[in-house]
């Protein structure tokens, strides 16, 4: 529905138009540098591109507009009407928002006609709003209440001799994230644009007319989306809400901690509110180069799992098997004791997905002293030929501001609307307004836009590969192709063969390109900081360790279940350092609690090989401790001690080991294409049967629990109780949560 | 609403931008030169041979048979070969503005279907959601000579280069539908539609899409947008409907009465019909007679003719004699009503009900006569607003419900005076600060009530307070 | 010549309080005597798990602590704010805790090293 072939159409050859004048302009008169229009803003002079809003125009002259409607990323609806302006010559007042700049325009945007028609708006929309501000979650952060501050009336004209009373209206039930107020609804519907245009799901809208107009999902039923929470940021007003968030704390109250996210690979930049000592709340930071100003239900809500199944105490098992808490001296002295008596050859290391890079490195290090090289993280890439010896075998080369740049895109086994709900959204933003062709090799998910299922064998990419296929031809014709392979599809059996052909495919594709330095190949990870562990020389897989079988084994932060006991050296003695008393202290000997993401001043590199900082919002709870700290106490007591006391030690030495964590926040590139490729040994052996390509989570339910502590989440538990509940009965009402 | 696309010329030209601006003082220059023979000064009544709708009152065969007897479809093929630019060039001669309310003048809006193709197709679009309380006039084209209507899509279809022609009528005109549907299948027939019509080369369809019954959807954009299958909710203009309109593709708007007069006016010449009227208000137009007359009647009538004379001549007079008038509403619901002392001299055109502050709308004339309680009307008509605005922008869907209360105290005069001033003070902040004209719509009959019968208001303030003082 | 230098040289830097070491002396003692016998006051006052010895041999600990102190001007100010304590305390604008403050011995050093600090959980 929105996406209009003409609309794309004519952009295209407006822009062709736009191009052959100016070709024009430049063989007659030299063409005027940038065609800008000249602009008047309270008389005083803007340049600004022809095409941009009389909003926007204010806004280059430093003068902001109210609004309650217009929203950068969502298209325009201009029916609140607070934006209206006065421009000269024009017999009313203009919605600045969706007028476009004309030559030598003058807006007024302080005048008595732009402020009384602001007034009066204002006044309209606060006939039928709730005076229950003290009662309102959004109070304090409410775009109303701040701007009828500045253009509200002192008194009410509003008299109601028949008591009719204000406009009520019933409280929507969309699920157990957004709690709905409807009576405070302005109906400014950015949450209706945004679930349309940016979340893909036609779920909410607008029923009835007039003042009897109501925003909802039409039928009650759940607001299905990975990214609904975002609504609540948009809704300027308190009509849509957070559910758990609901009277727990006032904006002011809270500290906000700038921090980045760890329930995906795509490190969305967060804030995390934090009040005496308790995370609050978790709401979207801006990064265009990331995740624009949206972020994941996963990533907002399930922060509860954070005060929950905590480990708050040492614990060491008894002679009877029972883990029975314990200090941290007898915890270290009992680990001590059997690694002194213990060959370095026997001592392994696991790290799982969210532990932070300082952590891993330290670990490394300690092992690296006792004399073990055996460290690897729970996630497999494949190590046959090149594996991850080059970076850019196992990062997404594209980065993901660089989807918006492509024009074909070929998911190779990934459901990147629940592995990386972000990378969708900007697949999703792309395909709306370009020509972005999407085609999937993996299961037939729905990914919220159109695409083009090509099926689920190995064979149909050797097929590519080999121009055997219809898609080969595509590829080969498209300026920017990107091939994004899903790290699921990598974790099973002789993934090696997927991997190799999916690299020679790309490399085939941006040798043969005109495009200099697009990168074909990328790879989109699950885990927060995989990319982290393998710059770090983390070995992927936890394989070639159980071959060896270690008798001391250190688990850090590994709760995907990947090692059992059995793979273990008999009575071998397993180290769990975490936070959550999730599989990986359950089969622990000594667990050692260690710090959640948002205790402790982390580096995580995301999919793309960017390094970021995640800063410390709140202590660890009990007698944990941040994670660096207790391997670096532990070295101590094991004779090997680490030589950094300071946080800036462990950064200084994670720029020793690789260049990515000397500049947070950027992208270090990887290079090396040519070579990674010819260090692909084409198999030319009969390879075994290789398993569909299908990615790990299929639908919305698969999406809300995928690690320790969404799975120890209240709130991840009601999302998946809600969705059985909506897939039972689509049209039943939610129960009241 | 057949179009609160209507509405007083003020605001058509607010509406069109700077291009249209210029070009609007264009027409108004070349109107002028040629007007040098000396202009007329008496106006009505309309002779039989000029009528355009000579089946107005349906005595006649309504079908393909009757309305070739009438005139239709006659030399069709050759108007359409004349080419696009030669009618375009006739219905700007002929003075013909929108019909819709808003009065547009109707060369030039089709012309502006002449940018060049980027390869869409063009849409032309009939607005037959006719819904303004006041007005039948598209009802009575389309139930009784829906022939003129479909050859008018043709021509103008033709004049702008369109692919198709949707009818958009409202969903509670059931006969008209199907009397329209039956020519359609009619004029299929005999190939003077669809594929090479009449004979010309030119392949033009006309669809009938049945509306749900909303009054919003008679705003051009509404329509649109209802059109396509969402809900009637009017767009942001620009883009104007001539970019992007049904279906993304460049699409005109028209009502039915200004498409179905475009044949006439093709095959008389378009000074035929620029000789009635007064200059800038040219041709001949249905009006309404509704309300308190002896015979409320749908009529042809040349344009500025004197309200007086249509409502005597045509209607009957007013019931209990001229004398007996209090108000007369003059262009449908919308437009602000006027007081018996401007009705004796008005003529019914654009501009002069532009000097009595009020406008000709869709020439639907609500005749109101002594024994009218004339709040009360016009808080029945603030009721139907409310109930019929979309709810979509702030000043419409709060002011008016807001006006709606009051108006029913103004009506019993349970109010004070002060609040009459911030009634009127309220219409102008929903006026103009919306995204349609339906705002406009709902805030000039209460501007109209208040500029006119300010002292009946005060008058029913101070009766309920003398009632309510004597209670206690 | 020298003591008129030495007079010179302590006219030259004006005078606090007390113009030479015997007036200082003089100022100290005063002090000295007053919370001397402030002391039973204070114990009864506040409450305090201290006996009136142990208060005393406070108050002289606490003036042997600056008894190296040989500036005129360094020993006024801190007669000063003795004086200023002696106040504090005698009207009870201190509270419980501030006179137990000058009885903190038992209070544990903060750890230096990377791993008492950890089992400490300070940083």
């Amino acid at each position: 529905m929105l996406r209009l072939w003409p609309l794309r159409q004519i952009s295209r050859l407006q822009n062709a138009i736009s191009l052959t004048q100016q070709a024009c302009n430049k063989s007659s008169v030299p063409a005027p540098s940038p065609e800008l229009v000249e602009v008047f803003v309270d008389d005083k002079q803007v340049f600004v591109e022809p095409g941009t809003t009389v909003l926007q125009a204010c806004a280059a002259a430093g003068v902001e507009i109210p609004r309650f409607c217009y929203h950068d990323r969502l298209s325009i609806a201009g029916n609140c009407r607070m934006c209206l302006v006065e421009v000269e010559r024009s017999a009313k007042p203009v919605a600045s928002c969706a007028m476009p700049v004309m030559k030598g325009m003058k807006v007024k945007t302080d005048s008595p006609v732009t402020r009384k028609a602001r007034e009066g708006v204002m006044e309209f929309l606060l006939v039928n709003h709730p005076l229950d501000c003290p009662i309102c979650d959004q109070g304090g952060e409410c775009d109303l209440q701040d701007q009828s501050m500045a253009f509200g009336s002192d008194r009410s004209r509003f008299t109601d001799n028949a008591f009719t009373g204000k406009r009520a209206v019933e409280d929507k039930n969309i699920g157990p994230l957004i709690k709905t107020i409807m009576t405070r609804c302005i109906h400014c519907t950015r949450c209706i644009r945004f679930a349309s245009e940016i979340a893909g799901v036609e779920d909410l809208g607008t029923s009835g007319r007039g003042t009897e107009m109501q925003v909802g999902t039409y039928v009650e039923k759940m607001f299905k989306s990975e990214m609904s929470g975002n609504v609540i940021d948009l809704c300027p007003v308190g009509a849509l809400t957070s559910k758990p968030y609901a009277f727990t704390a006032r904006p002011w109250e809270n500290r906000r901690i700038e921090s980045v996210d760890v329930m995906d690979a795509v490190g969305s930049n967060i804030v995390v509110c934090m009040r005496s000592n308790e995370v609050m709340r978790i709401l979207p930071r801006l990064n265009e180069d990331i995740n624009e100003e949206w972020i994941s239900d996963k990533t907002r809500f399930a922060y509860d799992g954070l005060k929950r199944q905590r480990l708050t105490t040492p614990f060491v098992r008894s002679g009877t098997g029972e883990l029975v808490p314990a200090d941290w001296e007898s915890a270290f002295v009992k680990i001590a004791e059997r690694v002194n008596a213990t060959d370095g050859d026997l001592i392994a290391g696991v790290a799982g997905g969210q532990v932070d890079a300082e952590a891993l490195i330290a670990l490394k290090d300690m092992l690296n002293r006792l004399g073990s090289e055996s460290v690897c993280t729970e996630e497999k890439f494949p190590m046959t030929n090149s594996g991850i010896d080059f970076r850019s075998n196992y990062i997404m080369n594209t980065t993901i501001s660089g989807i918006e740049e492509s024009d074909l895109i070929l998911l190779v086994g990934t459901n990147p609307r629940l592995e990386a709900p972000l990378v969708n959204a900007r697949i999703r933003k792309t395909w709306i307004n370009s020509d972005l062709c999407v085609t999937v090799l993996g299961a037939p998910v729905d990914l919220s836009y159109d695409y083009q299922y090509l099926g689920d064998s190995f064979e149909l990419l050797t097929d590519i590969l080999n121009d055997k296929h219809p898609l080969a031809k595509g590829l080969k014709e498209a300026s920017k192709p990107m091939i994004i392979l899903g790290s699921a599809v990598l974790q099973g059996e002789n993934s090696g063969a997927i991997l190799d052909t999916v690299k020679s495919l790309s490399e085939k594709l941006r040798a043969g390109s005109e495009q200099e330095d697009w990168k074909v190949f990328n790879v989109l990870h699950t885990q927060a900081n995989q990319v982290g562990a393998l710059d770090l020389g983390y070995a992927p897989g936890v394989d070639a360790m159980k071959g060896s079988k270690p008798s001391v084994l250190f688990l850090l932060g590994a709760d995907a279940g990947t090692v059992k006991r059995e793979d273990l050296y008999e009575n071998a003695l397993v180290v769990y350092i975490g936070h959550h008393g999730d599989y990986g202290a359950q089969i622990a000997d000594v667990v050692l609690p260690a710090a959640a993401y948002t205790e402790k001043d982390a580096v995580y590199v995301n999919t793309e090989g960017r390094a970021q900082i995640g800063r410390q919002a709140v202590s660890p709870p009990g007698m944990a401790r941040q994670d660096w700290k207790i391997i670096r106490a532990l070295s101590e007591m094991l004779g090997v001690t680490l030589p950094y006391d300071k946080l800036s030690d462990v950064r200084a030495r994670l720029g020793e080991v690789s260049p990515t964590f000397n500049h947070a926040g950027q992208v270090e590139d990887a290079g090396f294409f040519n070579l990674s490729d010819s260090a692909t040994v084409p198999r030319k052996e009969s390879r075994p049967a290789v398993q569909p390509l299908s990615p790990a989570l299929l639908s919305l339910r698969d999406f809300y629990m995928t690690d320790p502590i969404s799975r120890a989440s209240l709130t991840m538990a009601k999302c998946v109780q809600a969705v059985d509940d909506a897939e039972k009965n689509p049209y039943s009402k939610p129960e009241q949560s | 609403m057949a179009g609160i696309a209507r509405i007083a010329p003020s605001l058509s030209a607010s509406i069109c931008r700077g291009q249209s601006l210029s070009a609007l003082s264009v027409v108004a220059r070349t109107n002028t030169t040629e007007a040098k023979k000396p202009e007329k000064t008496t106006f009505g009544p309309l002779k039989d041979q000029d009528r355009i709708f000579t089946n107005l009152y349906g005595r006649y065969d309504f079908g393909l048979k009757g309305a070739k007897a009438r005139g239709s479809w006659y030399k069709t093929k050759e108007i359409i070969l004349k080419g696009h630019e030669w009618i375009l060039k006739e219905v700007t001669t002929s003075g013909l503005r929108g019909r819709g309310g808003a009065g547009f003048p109707t060369g030039m809006k089709w012309g502006f279907m002449n940018k060049p193709s980027d390869g869409r197709p063009k849409y032309l679009v009939v607005n037959a959601d006719e819904g303004e309380p006041g007005t039948c006039k598209d009802r009575e084209i389309m139930r009784h000579d829906p022939h003129k209507l479909i050859e008018g899509c043709l021509v103008a279809g033709v004049a702008m280069h369109a692919r198709a022609a949707y009818i958009y009528i409202r969903g509670e005109f059931y006969n008209e539908a199907s009397n329209l549907q039956i020519a359609i299948n009619e004029a299929y027939k005999e190939g003077l539609i669809g594929k090479n019509a009449c004979g010309s080369g030119y392949d033009f369809d006309v669809f009938v899409h049945r509306g749900a019954g909303a009054y919003i959807c008679g705003e051009e954009t509404a329509l649109i947008e209802s059109l396509e299958g969402k809900q009637g909710k009017p767009r942001l203009k620009p883009p104007f409907p001539a970019d992007v309109g049904v279906f993304g593709c460049p699409t005109t708007v028209s009502n039915v009465e200004t498409v179905a007069v475009a044949p006439d006016i093709c095959r008389r010449g378009g000074e035929w019909f620029a000789s009635f009227g007064r200059d800038r208000n040219r041709g001949t137009k249905l009006f309404n007679i509704s309300g308190h007359v002896n015979n409320p009647t749908t009529v042809e009538e040349e344009m500025s003719v004197p309200l007086k004379d249509l409502i005597e001549r045509h209607a009957g007079g007013v019931i209990g004699g001229w004398d007996n008038l209090l108000a007369v509403i003059p262009g449908g619901s919308s437009t602000p009503l006027i007081p018996k002392e401007e009705c004796d001299t008005v003529l019914m055109d654009f501009d002069d009900l532009i000097r009595v502050q009020t406008g000709l709308g869709t020439a639907a004339i609500i005749v109101m006569n002594k024994s009218s309680d004339i709040v009360r009307c016009i808080a029945r008509l603030i009721d139907f607003y409310k109930h019929e605005s979309c709810g979509q922008c702030t000043p419409c869907r709060e002011g008016v419900s807001w006006m709606m209360k009051i108006m029913h105290r103004f009506q019993t005069g349970n109010a004070k005076r002060d609040e009459i001033d911030m009634l009127y003070e309220l219409s102008k902040q929903i006026e103009g600060h919306t995204i349609c004209a339906l705002g406009d719509g709902a805030a000039w009959p209460v501007q109209g009530l208040i500029r006119h019968f300010r002292p009946e208001l005060e008058r029913r303030m101070d009766a309920y307070e003398a009632q309510q003082a004597a209670r206690n | 010549m020298a003591t008129r230098s030495v007079q010179q040289g302590l006219k030259q830097v004006k005078p606090m309080l007390s113009v030479d070491r015997t007036e200082a002396r003089r100022r100290v003692l005063n002090l000295y005597k007053a919370w001397y016998r402030q002391v039973p006051y204070v114990v009864k006052d506040f409450h305090i798990p201290v006996t009136v010895e142990q208060g005393r041999a406070k108050v002289r600990e606490m003036f042997l602590k600056n008894k190296h102190v040989s500036d005129v001007r360094a020993i006024d100010m801190l007669v000063i704010k003795g004086q200023m304590d002696l106040v504090e305390t005698a009207n009870i604008w201190k509270q419980r805790n501030h006179i137990m403050m000058f009885f903190q011995d038992t209070v544990n050093p903060k750890p230096a090293d990377f791993l008492s600090k950890f089992y400490e959980g300070q940083d």
